[in-house]
């Protein structure tokens, strides 16, 4: 398989408000490498989350082409489109989006459930928040843990099934700098260790600065494409 | 090995929101109490007409002859009585079996002339089927060894102006067409406390009603069985076993209008036992559908990470189980008191029927005793987890028809 993850080509995505259709995204063209750890930046209404929706199989597009995993999006049935964002994509929520009913570790647990692991499920959770730095908050249900916390159970959850992307929407949104930056430097240590990749949708000139590649979309259209040199990252 | 996720999920998802846990098995079990006391009223009452018509001298069953069920033909006879009867005495189960005949006559005193269907019997056999044996509080029941003896209601002795010991003449149609005519002594005569009843009742030995029309043999045998509940496995089970000639009726084909009585209230009660359901169908759903939209974002988000449609019908249904489940057990806590105190004290209808409570020659019990049974706890599960599943459909459509999208749109914490 090459290293290339996501490949979209001229992709538009229509809505329509009641007789109204507006486009989204009007010719969006992107490739997504192995190790990225980008960050789709732009004014509201950009397009952003539209284009992490298609990026994340959840949504398909109304023209052009999208390559997730060397599978073209449009031809995959609901279905498998639940079985590609079960077994090779991770979310983050800007919201954490923890199941409330749950502990930490069953959060992470419940997702490789999904997945058809048996047994070694829970050694497997709990191996991953211990990786994480979050051993200690296993058996707390996500009211018992603060924003910070929850949100880097949510990224725990995300990575458990180790998959090849991890997709996240303002994941710093509702973090202070401090608790952001840890997440930041968490996930970049995963890409690093665990040859994951990342891609962001984000205001925030922190996520940002850790970027190492930075798209910015305007109007439902790319309008730049920075790839970041090592010196650069994590000083903006 | 670890229990399953989905079920704990769905266990601790019904502790989110208490109230609405609680109201919803309650309307479980409510609606689960009434299909409950419901169906113990309609079990009671058939098991109550069963017993009074079997006690009424009509037993459980009719042997009769073949052609018996299209003319219902008084004159008609058993093709094969004798060997019935040894059927029915090699069958276990098989409780009494008692020979009937019936031939109408005129009986009269001095100038007083009545009209009545006389029933030839077998005293012995008579006294172990029939209530109205118990019911002669004048003289006594007919015996093995009488002759020209007769036992009467109450309201042919009044219209007749006699007592015990008169002697009627009676008049029947032979065999032959020919009037035949004898004195019968009055040995008893029986109260029943129905004036209808009163007014129908003459019995005489099967003996003289053969020696008086010259028809051999008896023209039915009535029949009641150890246990009331299997009648139709001892009436398919002797059906076999039956020469050719006659057959055997449940008493539903026998009293045709009772059947179809017993039929009718069945069916109206299975009717509001629905009705209960779906009430409690709809709002089930309403508070499974508020519950489900409230919980809009976290299905968009399990959506998003990949579960699927089964899954989540999965998740909703062990929650509707759970909660069909906790309504069962409300509704038996509920019921059962209740279906206990009328089962046991009876729900009296006296003051409805005025003390008089005959129908087509079958004397009921003015008090019904609802059925409490070991029946109430499986038809209490499958009414509340039918109910409660049911309930579900509409809520997992509505899960699963959530778009994932709404995961990533939602952004308040």
């Amino acid at each position: 398989m090459s290293d290339t993850l996501v490949d979209i080509k001229k992709v538009v995505k229509e809505f329509h408000t009641g007789k109204v259709a507006v486009q989204a995204l009007r010719g969006v063209d992107l490739v997504v490498k192995t190790g990225d750890f980008m960050a789709i930046v732009g004014p509201s209404g950009s397009g952003k989350t539209t284009l992490l929706n298609i990026i994340g199989a959840l949504d398909i597009p109304t023209g052009g082409s999208v390559n997730l995993f060397d599978r073209n999006l449009s031809e995959l049935s609901r279905k498998d489109r639940a079985d590609l964002r079960l077994h090779q994509l991770g979310f983050v929520f800007q919201a954490y989006n923890l199941v409330p009913v749950l502990t930490a570790r069953e959060n992470v647990e419940f997702v490789l459930e999904l997945q058809g692991e048996g047994n070694g499920r829970e050694t497997t959770a709990l191996a991953t928040l211990e990786s994480l730095g979050l051993a200690d908050l296993a058996d707390r249900r996500p009211t018992e843990m603060s924003g910070g916390q929850q949100q880097r159970v949510a990224v725990a959850r995300a990575v458990a099934s180790k998959p090849k992307l991890v997709l996240a929407d303002e994941p710093t949104a509702n973090l202070d700098s401090e608790n952001a930056e840890t997440l930041l430097k968490m996930m970049r240590d995963l890409r690093d260790t665990h040859d994951m990749t990342f891609v962001f949708s984000t205001h925030d000139p922190l996520v940002v600065s850790y970027a190492s590649r930075v798209v910015t979309l305007r109007d439902g259209v790319v309008v730049s494409d920075e790839q970041r040199n090592g010196d650069e990252i994590g000083e903006d | 090995m670890s229990s399953s996720l989905v079920s704990k999920f769905a266990l601790r998802s019904l502790g989110r929101n208490i109230r609405r846990t609680i109201l919803s098995v309650a309307g479980v079990g409510i609606g689960c109490t009434v299909a409950l006391f419901l169906t113990a009223f309609v079990r009671g009452s058939n098991e109550l007409r069963i017993r009074s018509i079997a006690d009424s001298g009509f037993g459980h069953a009719r042997i009769a002859p073949a052609t018996w069920e299209k003319q219902r033909d008084n004159d008609l006879r058993l093709q094969n009585g004798v060997r019935d009867l040894a059927v029915l005495q090699g069958t276990e189960g098989v409780k009494v079996a008692a020979p009937h005949s019936r031939i109408t006559a005129l009986l009269a005193f001095g100038t007083r002339v009545i009209g009545v269907e006389m029933l030839g019997v077998d005293p012995q056999m008579e006294a172990l089927l029939n209530r109205v044996v118990r019911t002669v509080s004048e003289g006594r029941y007919l015996r093995a060894d009488d002759r020209d003896a007769v036992v009467i209601g109450s309201v042919i002795a009044d219209r007749l102006e006699v007592t015990i010991d008169d002697d009627l003449f009676m008049t029947v149609v032979d065999h032959a067409g020919q009037m035949q005519y004898a004195m019968v002594r009055i040995v008893g005569i029986a109260h029943t406390g129905s004036k209808e009843l009163d007014t129908g009742i003459c019995h005489i030995s099967l003996d003289d009603v053969e020696r008086l029309t010259g028809y051999a043999g008896s023209a039915e045998i009535s029949i009641t069985f150890d246990d009331p509940l299997s009648i139709d496995e001892m009436v398919a089970q002797i059906e076999g076993e039956l020469p050719t000639g006659d057959i055997i009726l449940p008493w539903n084909e026998v009293l045709r209008a009772q059947g179809g009585d017993a039929a009718s209230d069945q069916g109206f009660m299975r009717l509001l036992s629905i009705i209960v359901v779906v009430v409690v169908i709809l709002g089930i759903t309403s508070a499974q559908l508020t519950a489900m939209l409230e919980r809009r974002r976290e299905f968009a988000v399990l959506m998003a990470l990949g579960m699927k449609d089964l899954q989540v019908i999965r998740l909703v249904t062990i929650e509707a189980l759970v909660l069909g489940l906790m309504g069962a057990v409300a509704g038996l806590l509920l019921a059962t008191p209740l279906v206990y105190y009328t089962a046991t004290n009876g729900i009296d209808f006296s003051a409805m029927v005025e003390g008089d409570f005959a129908i087509e020659g079958v004397l009921f019990d003015p008090i019904l005793y609802t059925d409490l049974g070991y029946w109430m706890v499986p038809h209490a599960l499958i009414i509340a987890i039918v109910s409660t599943l049911v309930s579900a459909l509409y809520p997992a459509w509505f899960a699963i028809r959530t778009d994932p999208t709404s995961a990533l749109s939602l952004r308040e914490a």
